[in-house]
């Protein structure tokens, strides 16, 4: 069951469109901020809140890539391996990474603290290679950056 | 065609198109698939089907218009005047191998273990336009090794998927379960339902009909038969009234599936899960294949020629001589029953089972919907801008009608009310859904025309539904069986007649329609099931008893002999105690029917007789369209035909279904130009039987200021707080359902369903254990919750034997009450 | 040296506070078109020559001019943020660094259509861009450049804004309404065309940030002014993201019409450690690459239309002569593919098809006839895809085969790169 909290966040949201179907992924957004990925259960809510057959709103949930339908870690890190960046060393981004967190992309750390991810352009290729963790842009990236970046995870 | 006015024609632009160099001239707006179709072009599709949206996904349907640059998907194109089209150029079929080319790419083309394999549409399709060989030699995309059961009806394979979404939309738009989406993007999307889980559904298979390979696929039919093993008769469905086209396949004399065909009957490919999955009674093992005697009180089996020497022997005839028959009967059938009850046993005491109706109700419904001028085809009623439905949950009882008008609602210049209730499905389609008490459904039509006739505010939802009555110009009322039900039923139709002539008066064109929930109940009065009219509905002159009357004799010791055919009055006559009671003082009776029913247990004869799928004849459904039904397989066991043992026992010299069929255009004039052999899967619709009302004005008992018995009991009742409706559920129809072993799986027991705030008051779960009790009767059974539903209200379904709910029923009472308490 | 017009205040403190924005005369544009008629605005816009910034071009007044005068009927803008064309990263510039100008912009736009309400439809990505929009928003209603009676006219405007949740295609103008009404981001069948039945069915313009950005300092300057800047058919000044093989990728506003050699050598320093240039891309992933030959082409619509390229989204990337064409059209394509709604077959299993040809002739698996194989599979999605993604990943592969079709003979002969 989701929070009051979302719940009443996702009444907020509804203000904003002339039907209820609008605030979809918004929705979603809020329902994943609480419970980390969306399961049945949570879509099922969802549907509930908005009006929407079930089947509709796991449309919308598996169509967009930020929904996670699996857990994920406490970081998600996920590296943008599109053509500007891969120009500059993606790959070894990515490589270096998984050396250094003992995961192969598309993993979780056993500690659950780190997802690994490989994705498409974030549009920061002025300054790549770069990745995410959670909502924050690192750009620029070079193995001493990370090692950085890596340490300083609380 | 009815009394009704003919609409204002409407005119239409032209457009004159060129395809192939042939010139054709279509309406403007046409797609120029179609107008390539009615110029004698075949365009392949995927998906495009007419009655969907347009998706213009599968690019099969790709054209070259002169002058533009890219191909056009002609699905979703409508013809310009002047235009250039050519759809069998080089380019085209280049364009169109190259699309079959890339769906081949990821089919797994397991063709030899795939159900589908002989009727598959990419198959075909390959076969006459796709590339004779591919260049894909990657991996292909494989989501399972195994298929996925998804539900009791249906399995999935989503390696075989070609994306043309028609399962999702048919879901969606048609059904209107909206249990299937989309899952994924790309090459990974899969059509399937909730989490790629178990589907939750209508159960209705048509995501298996519409699906064009071997994606969605029955259960039942898994591994069964190729399809050109499979001897195809088409047919009638035997449930609802809406009177579907079934296909019925059989293989080494099995009856294997059951489905449907794009062109034919008014539901073209659709079902509903009746009709499509109901058909194991057919073969039931519970069938009974021998007819029997009551020998010393037990019944025992017995040969033909015993049994009706026996029937000949104790039969009487006159006024203590009774006939019952089901409305599940061929017409030639119940033709020649009329016959036998009035010309051999020479009695008017023959009706329908009638199950909570009294003649004067019938006659006034057969009234109110203008059943003696003739039928209305049901795309004519829906071209209404106004639809009303009022008396029946059309989405459980008649499914595929539910489809029907969902589809017609689907157009926004249209407003559907309904007036139920129960909260249904098809209420999502509604623009107002008026909930009242079952009983006081006459108020809901007072109010509507009170405020036609004298206005007020349209603050209520039932002046606010006046209000749309009075601004639409053509309206068709659906008027369901439940009004039947009613002990003021004489009264509701009544003022439903009223309505319908103040709306007259202002000018609007009205239709109205039946909604039945036997497949042959319009037919059967036609054929003179009734005890005030003959064949055509002609009146008598002199009344017979209705069922009710037959009972209440019967119970005074004034019937001798009853005729049953096929009807369970044990399980379904309202208070089954005193039908019980009524019938075991009957001294003989005779009951032909396929199971061993209730009412057949306690009878002195029983008959062994076929079911729909083992008989020739017609059925003529609520529209009023006569429609053949085919022998698929010969009666099962020592079983005959119906119509050979009504004709062996009345002496009359019918060889077949035909035969008797002429004999009816003579009697029955709406039935004077049908050709029985020419009857395909569009029926003949029935023309007026000469006359526009039954003239039976006068000499209806009005139950206002008479008998009040139906408005009795909508007053409060503290303890009992429920008002009690009983009928068909999706899944069931009458007791016949539950010899449907697959139907028996979807739903194997009854429920109690109440509305939300009811549950919430009595602190029930959705899903807990409870008791229904009411008149002495008790019955545990799961609870259900219907959001949206009349507070006070209970529905149970009546389609078990496990639980008589006309147990609840007193004869005299009206809609009966009920509390519900949670076990302990 | 080129005036900086949308970039101009970036690098000032707090930019993206509408204090600065007020201060280097922010929101007069606003107070100066309340005074216009509609239709003045759009001829304004209209005779300024401002083509959409999004990647096709269309003239931008000429769209606002099909939306039905008709003021009974509701209708929308929205904002396209949805930047997510390999190779861009301008709006997102404008976005976080002055987000008031681009407000100022759509509350003209609406003025001029007769909106009262506009979306933003941001990518869920830019979390941090939609933070400050948020606030932008929130101080524009503070100081009544929003909501109702908007400096004291009679003209009611709102902003919302609506996250993206990780999808390319809900950039292509219908599939982000599809996304904006709670579906799937799928493009819709055109007709009806947004500006007749859009968002809700109802008449809606989509434009870009860049082009929104444009029409306060339009309004301010005039329309000869902006005409004035680039060439005449594509004038106006142009934001050139540059990334790749450059010494200095970044964000370079100058006038439309630049040359490319002008862009990488002069702005973006030249290619680094003083290698060649191999190839460049020159708006977005989907234009098809050219090289050295054309670096002195006009970076514009129609110069660039004429190469048999586009201008896209004005995002250049930059290869040096230790790419590996066929790399970079592996993963081009493999974007594609990843991207693509699933809705079409061509595009849905063309691009599957593609990119499994690509990846088995980069990883040194390619067998004869791939390349012709790879040439068959592009003119049997080109034109025949439902939206212009599955075009996109045609031409960026078609662009590569022009230009390097060597280079993928050699790779499938030898198992490995050329180099």
């Amino acid at each position: 069951m989701l929070s009051d909290k979302s719940k009443e966040e996702i009444k907020r949201v509804l203000n904003k469109y002339p039907n209820k179907r609008s605030a979809a992924m918004d929705a979603l957004r809020i329902a994943q901020n609480e419970t980390g990925c969306l399961s049945g259960d949570v879509m099922q809510e969802v549907a509930g809140i908005l009006g929407m057959p079930a089947p509709q709103v796991n449309e919308v949930a598996a169509f967009y890539t930020m929904y996670n339908k699996k857990p994920v870690g406490k970081y998600h890190i996920q590296v943008c391996t599109n053509v500007s960046c891969s120009l500059l060393g993606a790959e070894h981004i990515v490589e270096f990474l998984s050396r250094k967190l003992g995961i192969k992309k598309g993993e979780t750390t056993p500690d659950k603290k780190v997802t690994l991810s490989v994705v498409e352009c974030l549009g920061s290729c002025g300054t790549a290679p770069m990745m995410q963790i959670n909502d924050d842009y690192y750009e620029d990236l070079t193995d001493e950056k990370i090692e950085e970046i890596l340490s300083k995870l609380p | 065609m009815a009394d009704e006015e003919d609409e204002v024609e409407t005119v239409f632009i032209m457009a004159t198109v060129k395809i192939n160099g042939k010139e054709i001239t279509v309406e403007d707006g046409t797609l120029i698939l179609d107008a390539a179709r009615q110029a004698g072009f075949e365009i392949p599709t995927f998906c495009y089907q007419a009655r969907l949206s347009g998706l213009g996904s599968c690019r099969m349907c790709l054209v070259e218009i002169a002058g533009q640059k890219k191909l056009q998907p002609s699905c979703v194109t409508p013809v310009l005047h002047g235009m250039d089209v050519f759809t069998e150029n080089e380019t085209v079929k280049s364009a169109r191998a190259s699309m079959l080319e890339f769906l081949l790419a990821n089919h797994p083309l397991d063709c030899p273990t795939c159900d589908k394999g002989g009727e598959c549409e990419l198959q075909n399709f390959v076969f006459k336009s796709g590339p004779r060989q591919s260049g894909f030699s990657e991996w292909k995309r494989r989501f399972h090794d195994k298929d996925k059961i998804l539900s009791p009806v249906i399995v999935k394979n989503h390696n075989r998927c070609i994306h043309c979404e028609r399962c999702v939309r048919i879901c969606d738009e048609v059904v209107g379960a909206k249990a299937l989406g989309g899952i994924g993007r790309g090459v990974m999307i899969q059509s399937t339902g909730f989490m790629d889980d178990r589907l939750d559904c209508d159960h209705c298979g048509n995501c298996i009909e519409v699906c064009p390979v071997g994606s969605f696929m029955s259960l039942p039919y898994r591994y069964k038969a190729r399809p050109w093993d499979l001897k195809e008769v088409d047919t009638v469905c035997p449930y609802c009234a809406t009177g579907c086209q079934i296909t019925i396949g059989i293989r080494n004399g099995e009856v294997v599936r059951v489905k449907s065909r794009i062109n034919t009957g008014i539901n073209k490919e659709t079902l509903c899960a009746r009709g499509r999955f109901g058909y194991h009674f057919i073969q039931s093992r519970d069938r009974i294949t021998k007819p029997m005697v009551k020998k010393d009180g037990k019944l025992a089996e017995c040969s033909w020629d015993e049994a009706l020497s026996v029937i000949k022997q104790m039969f009487g005839s006159g006024r203590r001589t009774a006939g019952i028959a089901s409305a599940r009967y061929t017409n030639e059938e119940l033709f020649v029953f009329q016959k036998l009850v009035r010309e051999v046993f020479k009695t008017n005491n023959i009706d329908l089972d009638s199950r909570f109706a009294n003649k004067w109700v019938t006659s006034a419904m057969i009234d109110a919907c203008s059943l003696a001028a003739g039928g209305i085809p049901i795309f004519d009623a829906l071209k209404a801008d106004l639809i009303f439905i009022i008396g029946s949950a059309v989405s459980d009882e008649n499914p595929v009608t539910d489809y029907l008008i969902r589809t017609a609602a689907s157009d926004r210049r249209k407003t559907l009310i309904i007036a139920h209730p129960r909260r249904m499905k098809l209420d999502s389609s509604s623009a107002i859904s008026l909930r009242y008490k079952p009983g006081t459904e006459g108020e809901v039509i007072k109010g509507i025309a009170d405020f036609i006739e004298n206005g007020g505010e349209s603050t209520s939802d039932i002046n606010a539904a006046a209000a749309r009555f009075k601004n639409a110009s053509n309206i068709t009322m659906f008027l369901g069986a439940e009004i039947l039900r009613l002990a003021n039923g004489v009264d509701v139709l009544t003022g439903i007649a009223a309505l319908k002539a103040l709306l007259k008066r202002s000018g609007k064109n009205i239709k109205c329609l039946p909604l039945f929930d036997r497949c042959n109940q319009r037919g059967a009065r036609a054929m003179g099931i009734h005890p005030l009219f003959l064949p055509g509905l002609k009146k008598v002159k002199e009344d017979g008893m209705d069922c009710g009357e037959m009972l209440d004799a019967a119970k005074k010791g004034e019937i001798d002999s009853l005729y049953v055919l096929g009807e369970d009055i044990v399980s379904m006559h309202p208070d089954a105690r005193f039908a019980r009671e009524a019938l075991s003082n009957i001294k003989f009776k005779v009951v032909q029917d396929t199971f061993l029913t209730e009412t057949a247990k306690i009878a002195d004869v029983i008959l062994p007789g076929a079911s729909y799928a083992e008989k020739d004849g017609t059925f003529t459904n609520q529209e009023g369209r006569v429609q053949r039904l085919r022998k698929v397989i010969s009666p099962v066991g020592d079983s005959k035909d119906d119509l050979d043992i009504l004709c062996s026992i009345g002496g009359f010299a019918y060889k077949s279904a035909r035969e008797v069929f002429e004999k009816i255009k003579k009697e029955v004039a709406g039935y004077k130009d049908i050709s029985f052999e020419e009857l395909d899967g569009n029926g003949a619709i029935v023309t007026g039987h000469g006359r526009q009302s039954l003239s039976l004005k006068g000499t209806v008992p009005l139950l206002s200021g008479s008998d009040n018995s139906g408005q009795q009991s909508i007053k409060e009742d503290k303890e009992y707080p429920f008002l009690l409706i009983t009928g068909n559920h999706l899944f069931h129809s009458g007791r016949l359902s539950q010899r449907a072993d697959i139907l028996m799986q979807l739903l194997p027991e009854p429920f109690v369903e109440i509305s939300e705030d009811d549950a919430r008051e009595s602190g029930i779960v959705d899903g807990e254990k409870v008791v229904v009790k009411g008149n002495g009767y008790e019955a545990a059974m799961k609870l259900r919750i219907a959001k949206g539903s009349q507070k006070g209200v209970a529905f149970v379904p009546e389609n078990f034997d496990s639980v008589s709910v006309n147990m609840f029923y007193k004869k005299g009472e009206g809609i009966p009450r009920v509390k519900i308490v949670k076990l302990p | 040296m080129f005036e900086p017009i949308l970039l101009k205040n970036i690098n000032t403190h707090d930019s993206h506070r509408i204090d600065v924005y007020l201060k280097n005369g922010g929101y007069q544009a606003l107070a100066a078109a309340l005074k216009m008629q509609p239709d003045g605005i759009i001829q304004t816009v209209k005779d300024s020559g401002l083509r959409g910034r999004g990647g096709a071009g269309f003239p931008t007044g000429l769209k606002w001019s099909f939306i039905p005068k008709d003021p009974t009927i509701p209708k929308y803008l929205c904002c396209n943020a949805d930047e997510g064309e390999p190779g861009t990263f301008k709006d997102r510039v404008i976005i976080e660094k002055d987000p008031h100008q681009l407000i100022e912009g759509m509350i003209i736009t609406c003025c001029a259509i007769g909106a009262k309400v506009a979306y933003i439809y941001i990518r869920g990505e830019f979390v941090f861009g939609a933070e400050r929009l948020k606030t932008a928003i929130d101080e524009a209603y503070q100081k009544g450049y929003l909501g109702k009676n908007i400096l004291g006219s009679n003209f009611n405007c709102d902003i919302y804004i609506h996250k993206g949740a990780g999808a390319y295609i809900c950039g292509e103008e219908t599939a982000l309404l599809e996304s904006i009404e709670g579906r799937r981001g799928r493009p819709r069948i055109k007709p009806p065309f947004p500006a007749l039945a859009g968002l809700y069915a109802k008449p809606t313009v989509i434009n870009n940030v860049e082009t929104l950005s444009c029409i306060s300092h339009i309004v301010n300057r005039g329309a000869k002014w902006f005409a004035s800047i680039g060439p005449e058919k594509s004038p106006g000044p142009k934001l050139f993201g540059v990334s790749g093989h450059v010494n200095k990728p970044g964000m370079y506003e100058l006038p439309m019409g630049t040359t490319a050699r002008e862009i990488i050598y002069n702005h973006a320093g030249g290619i680094r450690d003083s290698r060649k240039l191999k190839a460049f891309i020159p708006g977005g992933v989907s234009a098809p690459m050219l090289t050295e030959r054309d670096l002195d082409t006009p970076m514009d619509f129609d110069s660039l239309a004429a190469k048999g390229t586009m201008l896209g989204s004005g995002g250049i990337i930059v290869m040096d002569e230790t790419a590996c064409i066929v790399k970079v059209a592996m993963r081009t394509m493999g974007f594609f593919r990843h991207e693509s709604c699933g809705k079409c077959t061509p595009c849905r299993e063309g691009t599957d098809w593609t990119y499994k040809v690509l990846q088995r002739i980069e990883r040194g698996e390619g067998k004869e006839g791939d390349v012709e194989l790879l040439e068959k599979l592009c003119g049997n999605i080109f034109g025949r895809t439902f939206c212009p993604l599955g075009d996109g990943a045609v031409m960026a592969l078609r662009g590569a085969l022009k230009h390097f079709r060597d280079e993928f003979a050699y790779h499938v002969k030898n198992k490995r790169c050329m180099g």
